[in-house]
């Protein structure tokens, strides 16, 4: 176990590595000029060539390429124009939104997509899986923005009840997160739905109700514990879409945290903001899903 | 059962009462903490120099209530003294002295005084330091400080719009104290100014927390606690508005105005722009060098459609090539919308139906109001009269890179483009624009796009540049527009409205012209 955890530990770095190239030549091949934005649009060519200048954009592409490479193993993400330097402190200063509404979208999702689940696989057919099951299908097709959207028209225009923009408080905490996790919970839902109504067929069920044993205690201690299994890896394959839906609905609801960062750089054509957000963002991939594959062996013993 | 239920429904309907009053209560808790502006581009440095304030409109707007320069804008774009109590211009209009107001101070306590001007005009006259706005500072080439309340700013031209340069936000005045202490570029993170507002706390991109200023020396400023937050999306800029959430909103959606007038909370600001949009026309193609052709094409698009069924009323047609509040502005003629005309002309010009004029249009999305949707309108109209177009929508990002290029990669015909002013003076947009390029196959100087040539405008343009009575000058100005809108090297489209809207009670927001919603004045 430690073994695997210190080897997906070194993997990261090289990851890492390869994320940079790629996004380095990407940036590169793109249409747009970095120097072209940062002066403005009035700006004449000469007043654009002083700013390639000083921004280095100047120089070869493997020197440019080098020196990114090498400034990163500092710490270093390069000359961010947005910010006038390294942008590493002004990204790390926004990852706890980001990590607040991530966390809570999957608590969310966890403690209203396994219950829904489970009460439509035991009222299979019957008005409860019916409402579960529609459910599923309206979270599934709408929108994150649109539903955060509505939620704002409703709640805070029209209801007055929660603050409508930013990290103020609990409050501040619940649209933001129905809407981030409104398609997670659907497909959790779902699953454990299919899941539940899947074990309930297999023998080893048939043995528990034999043996005497009450539904719930059959449901929760041996049913759900089998279940779990598929809903750890869909849970934790999604949270990297939660990374990528928080930036539409932290835009949204102006929460300050990452995603709503890496739109801003995209805007001013902040090629670095957006490198050292990337990267960011696949170093989180990459420990989610390292975290992921330890929660599996915990509870499937199959795989110790 | 039946009973329980509707018991408990009444016991938590009951609970919930208090509950959703508190809820409401703690929604609206920044009611009363002073003014929120929520702005749709966030503050993000706040130096004059060292490229300027990044995030446009948005950090010029914070640098209006952090800074004050030695000239301003009236709202109305007419120059008024600041910190200089009053200027005047040498007849030869190479030179400028300035009186400054005694008493004033920077929020750090420095004294406004010649050695503090001069410190920051010579920083904004510093190419490496300042490489942005340098038609505005390149003609200054000295500063002088003869006693302890005189300003002499020494011109290396005659530059009668030293006044505009001196009113634009760029040129605020930073305390000196405060560089030697951030260091020069420490500036933008750490801004000390003599305006109105004094900086409490600052989230470069998020949000710029100002208190009114004690020693400010026009009184201290109505509103004690200004926030500038940063709600980049416009349906949440309106949500938070109407929620109280914020006092003051910019850049407002057109489509969403009709909704907004319906809310008794909130009132509309709208400004007409500087900046007239329109299709320039590549004149170094032989058949749109046809003065026939280019008529053809103002006439056969209707551009009172455009201002009111895209714009929903927030446009409206240019009659010069001149926003209607630049400085120097002189109406030349209304536009006409006659599609027979339009074919005629194209006829006379021989165009037919066996051999249409072919034209690629190059539209930005997401750069110039509604662009995609004027683009398509403009295409579809002159399909009508004749016209074949092939329509290329190009990312914001990458559109002026794609527009300025030279001559042999000129992919366009016509090309959507507008040029905002924001020193508000005509001369200097009017050179922009229609100057001749002093090599029509390199890139343009500046924004001379379709390569217009017209030596009477390039002889007025310099005249104007030099000439001492103000009246001969605007009389040119008048002449120049002229002679530009009659050749058409545009396809004139229209002149958008800048839309913000404030809660009831908040007074002396301003909306400027050059797109900057000004709250200085704020208060409710």
């Amino acid at each position: 176990m430690l073994s695997l955890v210190l080897w997906r530990l070194a993997l990261i770095p090289l990851t890492v590595l390869g994320v940079v190239t790629i996004l380095f030549l990407i940036f590169k091949a793109v249409p747009g000029d970095e120097a072209t934005m940062v002066a403005g649009a009035t700006a004449t060519q000469a007043e654009i060539d002083v700013v390639r200048h000083q921004l280095g954009l100047d120089r070869p592409l493997f020197v440019q390429y080098a020196d990114r490479v090498l400034g990163l193993a500092r710490g270093d993400l390069g000359y961010s124009a947005t910010f006038r330097g390294n942008p590493l402190p002004r990204i790390l200063e926004r990852v706890p939104a980001t990590l607040l509404l991530t966390a809570s979208a999957i608590l969310l999702t966890v403690a209203a997509g396994i219950p829904a689940g489970i009460l439509a696989a035991s009222w299979r057919g019957r008005w409860p899986d019916i409402a579960v099951s529609g459910g599923v299908v309206a979270l599934l097709a709408v929108p994150n923005f649109w539903l955060g959207m509505m939620l704002m028209a409703l709640f805070s225009v029209r209801l007055g009840w929660l603050p409508s923009i930013g990290l103020t408080g609990p409050a501040s905490l619940v649209m933001p997160t129905v809407a981030l996790a409104a398609r997670l919970i659907a497909l959790v839902g779902r699953l454990v739905r299919g899941t539940v109504i899947e074990e309930q067929r297999k023998d080893y069920v048939r043995t528990a109700y034999a043996k005497g044993l009450a539904t719930p205690r059959v449901l929760y201690r041996h049913v759900l514990r089998n279940a779990l299994v598929p809903i750890v890896t869909v849970v934790g394959l999604q949270t990297g879409y939660l990374l990528g839906g928080s930036v539409v609905v932290e835009r949204l609801f102006a929460w300050p945290g990452i995603g709503d960062l890496l739109l801003t750089a995209v805007g001013l054509r902040d090629f670095t903001l957006v490198q050292g957000i990337t990267i960011l963002f696949v170093v989180g991939f990459l420990l989610i899903n390292l975290l992921v594959e330890i929660l599996y062996r915990l509870i499937n013993p199959r795989l110790r | 059962m039946d009973l329980t239920m509707k018991r408990r429904t009444a016991l938590s309907l009951l609970a919930a009462a208090p509950a959703t009053s508190a809820l409401r209560a703690f929604a609206q808790g920044t009611v009363g903490a002073g003014l929120t502006y929520g702005m749709s581009t966030g503050v993000v440095t706040l130096d004059p120099v060292h490229g300027s304030y990044t995030g446009y409109p948005g950090g010029s707007e914070a640098a209006l209530c952090v800074y004050d320069g030695l000239l301003t804008f009236a709202p109305d774009m007419k120059i008024v003294p600041q910190l200089a109590e009053s200027w005047s211009m040498a007849d030869d209009l190479k030179s400028c002295t300035l009186k400054l107001r005694g008493g004033a101070r920077f929020h750090d306590g420095t004294p406004v005084d010649p050695a503090a001007v001069k410190l920051n005009i010579e920083r904004l006259m510093d190419k490496q330091r300042n490489p942005t706005n340098r038609p505005l500072w390149d003609p200054v080439a000295g500063v002088e400080t003869p006693d302890g309340n005189t300003i002499i700013l020494r011109l290396s031209q005659p530059f009668p719009q030293l006044a505009n340069s001196l009113a634009h936000v760029s040129g605020a005045l930073v305390s000196p104290a405060a560089i030697e202490k951030y260091g020069d570029t420490g500036i933008a993170k750490n801004p000390v100014g003599a305006g109105p507002y004094r900086v409490v706390s600052f989230d470069p991109g998020q949000q710029l927390v100002l208190e009114a200023f004690d020693g400010y020396w026009g009184g201290k400023a109505k509103t004690t606690k200004l926030t500038l937050k940063t709600i980049a999306d416009p349906s949440t800029r309106i949500a938070a508005l109407r929620t109280s959430a914020a006092d003051i909103v910019d850049s407002v959606p057109v489509a969403l105005t009709a909704q907004l007038k319906q809310d008794p909370e909130v009132t509309l600001i709208a400004t007409p722009g500087l900046r007239p949009i329109g299709f320039v026309i590549n004149l170094t193609r032989p058949d749109l060098s046809d003065l026939r052709v280019r008529q053809a094409l103002n006439l056969a698009v209707p551009v009172e459609t455009i201002a009111n069924k895209v714009f929903f009323g927030h446009a409206r047609a240019p009659d010069s090539p001149l926003a209607f509040n630049t400085e120097g502005y002189a109406s030349v003629a209304k536009l006409v919308h006659d599609p027979a005309k339009a074919k005629a002309l194209l006829v006379s010009a021989g165009f037919t139906s066996d051999k249409p004029l072919e034209l690629a249009m190059f539209v930005s999305q997401g750069l110039f109001p509604g662009d995609v949707s004027v683009g398509e309108i403009v295409a579809n109209a002159l399909t009508q009269v004749g016209v074949k177009v092939e329509i290329t929508k190009i990312e914001a990002g990458s559109y002026w890179d794609a527009m300025r290029q030279d001559q042999a990669n000129i992919k366009w015909d016509i090309a959507m483009f507008g040029f905002n002013p924001a020193n508000a003076s005509g001369l200097y947009h009017l050179a922009s624009l229609f100057k001749s390029n002093k090599d029509d196959t390199a890139r343009p100087d500046v924004w001379n796009l379709g390569r217009y040539r017209n030596a009477e405008v390039d002889r007025l343009l310099a005249e104007i540049g030099a000439e001492p009575d103000r009246a001969k000058a605007a009389a040119d100005m008048a002449k120049a527009q002229a002679l530009i809108w009659n050749e058409d090297p545009y396809i004139w489209l229209q002149i958008n409205e800048n839309v913000s809207a404030v809660r009831k009670a908040v007074t002396g927001v301003e909306v400027w012209p050059v797109l900057f919603t000004n709250v200085r004045h704020a208060a409710a």
